[in-house]
């Protein structure tokens, strides 16, 4: 058996952590109870009024879960000021970003055996970006909804502007609808990504939102984002 | 230039009493949306302005909002096209006068230049020049283009006049368009509606006449004070909605007991104006409250939105509403995931087939 030398990173903060996992059950519970929201089910052998499935209860679970996932951002910016390794951003400004990331892409498609190690590669900080367009957009789609109750308190004045740039409030329900299943799709990828990557390469891929780390037998290409290895094994 | 009568004036003329003047004054506030404390500004400026003049041209459409217009019970419409404004101009009331008429309009805009209400109902239509509406020998662009920039302000009544009505649906083949494009520098209210609500009509136009402004307009253009809540959160129905109770066809015990239509394409979630609050003809009904679930019909678009009985619009016909195509994205996604993973198998296995082979050959 053949001995594997591996260094163990320290990535991701606690703050990054819990947003995570704050992050999952907001997305679960939003996207369940949104689709109760347009299609209710029909609850049938009981009085509407005393089920737990009223159209009340539906709507204020999505709105709690909504605003307790707003909140949880402080986290992440917390996490994203304290510590190198939760900033994700993917660096489209410099050069190699864009050789590196057709690098991994092509590993994924298949046509080549490896790609050059990361402790967090290109392509899923690229993705991440791309989750974090999609959660705004359905922060300002959301909100545009939301608070068009009153469209004269602050909630209206700063997201009224919303409704008007799609086109009415209708096409605000398409686009919150259209991006939700979006973000399903990423979580779908997401999810297998991770796994792959943990099976293929046993680098601690889907521990690491829990313990924070990973194990890499190589130095990774972007060892220098973040505070060097602390023991060896 | 002969001395304008102000309301006052022709009240005085007619010989109706100070306190029948100063009630309308009480009835006209309140139909404007405004507080009781407004009661003085309004009846100050009923006294002292002259009647506004009023010009009220009509382009592409079916004059329904004619038809909505002239039920208004407070002000009847008949007392604020006779004694509430002065009314020179207008397509649908004069449409067998002919020459003499046309050149009146000419001189109204002549006179009063900056001064008059220009009241639209109807579409632009802009293909072709505007060659498919025409009236008097002009294309209807160009009348609104000339009457527009020289009001003090435009009204645009109808969602045809907001945002192009029933003949901007697909394909459009007339180019039809909202008219704010050729007011210029001029301000616009829109009051969309098809028809607007007939009391919205004649309020929206007494608080132009009456303040001599625009009302507190929203984003869209559109008079807050009857543009400012949703059907849904103004509806007699909403306690259903909240309760999860739902009519689920159109003639089921739900649909006769008179729960929350939602689930037959109530527009009403996504839908601003006063039929939750002011109703129609004098309080009467809405269309929900007759069982019919809202269309949306002072929405822009809502011709697009199909089908109006269904709750998410069905754009991505063959597939159908946003969550079916959302599902569908889904699925493949699955499904491709689970085909790259049997590859990626695949791959490692053969990988790891060649490594041995090359190790074996090595030594």
């Amino acid at each position: 058996m053949k001995e594997e030398k591996r260094k163990i990173y320290y990535l991701f903060s606690p703050y990054l952590r819990i947003f995570h996992w704050i992050m999952v059950l907001a997305i679960i519970v939003l996207f369940i109870t949104g689709l109760l929201v347009t299609k209710p089910v029909t609850v049938l052998g009981i009085e509407p009024t005393y089920t737990s499935m009223s159209m009340d209860w539906v709507r204020n679970i999505h709105f709690i879960a909504a605003f307790a996932f707003c909140a949880a951002f402080i986290l992440r910016i917390y996490g994203f000021i304290v510590n190198k390794g939760d900033r994700l951003f993917p660096r489209v400004w410099e050069g190699h970003f864009y050789s590196e990331t057709i690098d991994v892409a092509l590993h994924y498609m298949l046509l080549k055996p490896h790609h050059a190690p990361f402790l967090r590669n290109p392509l899923a900080r690229a993705s991440y970006a791309g989750l974090y367009a999609m959660v705004l957009v359905e922060i300002l789609t959301g909100f545009a909804m939301y608070y068009m109750t009153e469209p004269s308190n602050i909630g209206g004045i700063l997201f009224s502007w919303v409704n008007v740039v799609l086109g009415g409030e209708m096409m605000t329900h398409w686009v919150h609808h259209i991006v939700a299943w979006l973000i399903i799709v990423f979580a779908i990828g997401h999810v297998y990504m991770v796994l792959r990557a943990d099976i293929m390469e046993a680098e601690g891929e889907a521990s690491s939102m829990f313990s924070g780390v990973k194990f890499l037998e190589h130095v990774p290409k972007d060892a220098g984002e973040v505070e060097p290895p602390k023991t060896e094994k | 230039m002969d001395k304008r009568e102000s309301m006052w004036d022709l009240y005085l003329k007619k010989g109706m009493s100070r306190r029948t003047f100063v009630k309308s004054c009480v009835a006209l506030t309140s139909l404007m949306g405004l507080s009781t404390d407004q009661v003085s500004k309004v009846v100050e400026a009923a006294e002292k302005k002259p009647l506004p003049v009023v010009v009220w041209i009509h382009g592409h459409e079916c004059t329904g909002c004619d038809e909505s217009f002239i039920r208004s019970g407070a002000p009847l419409a008949s007392d604020l096209v006779l004694s509430q404004i002065a009314l020179e101009y207008d397509h649908l009331l004069s449409a067998a006068s002919g020459e003499p008429f046309e050149a009146h309009l000419e001189e109204t805009i002549q006179k009063y230049k900056g001064q008059y209400i220009l009241c639209v109902e109807g579409a632009a239509c802009t293909k072709d020049n505007g060659v498919y509406c025409m009236s008097g020998g002009h294309t209807f662009t160009h009348t609104l283009q000339h009457a527009a920039q020289n009001a003090a302000a435009v009204i645009a009544y109808g969602t045809c006049a907001v945002s192009g009505g029933i003949q901007a649906a697909k394909p459009n083949p007339t180019g039809s368009s909202g008219i704010a494009q050729f007011a210029g520098s001029t301000p616009v209210v829109n009051v969309p509606g098809c028809p607007p609500i007939p009391e919205v009509m004649t309020g929206v136009v007494m608080h132009v006449a009456l303040f001599g402004t625009v009302p507190p307009l929203d984003g869209e253009g559109r008079p807050k004070q009857f543009y400012g809540n949703r059907i849904h959160d103004t509806c007699y129905r909403r306690p259903f909605f909240d309760a999860g109770m739902f009519a689920e066809s159109f003639d089921d015990a739900g649909a006769k007991a008179g729960w929350c239509l939602y689930k037959l394409g109530c527009r009403g979630p996504e839908t601003y104006n006063s039929c939750g609050n002011l109703r129609w003809f004098q309080g009467m009904s809405y269309p929900i409250q007759s069982g019919a679930p809202c269309i949306g019909c002072s929405n822009a678009h809502f011709w697009d939105d199909g089908a109006m009985t269904e709750r998410l619009p069905k754009f991505g016909q063959p597939i159908g509403d946003v969550d079916q195509i959302g599902a569908v994205m889904a699925a493949a996604t699955a499904v491709g995931v689970a085909g790259h993973a049997a590859a990626s198998v695949v791959q490692k296995k053969k990988r790891i087939a060649d490594e041995k082979k090359n190790e074996g050959a090595g030594e």
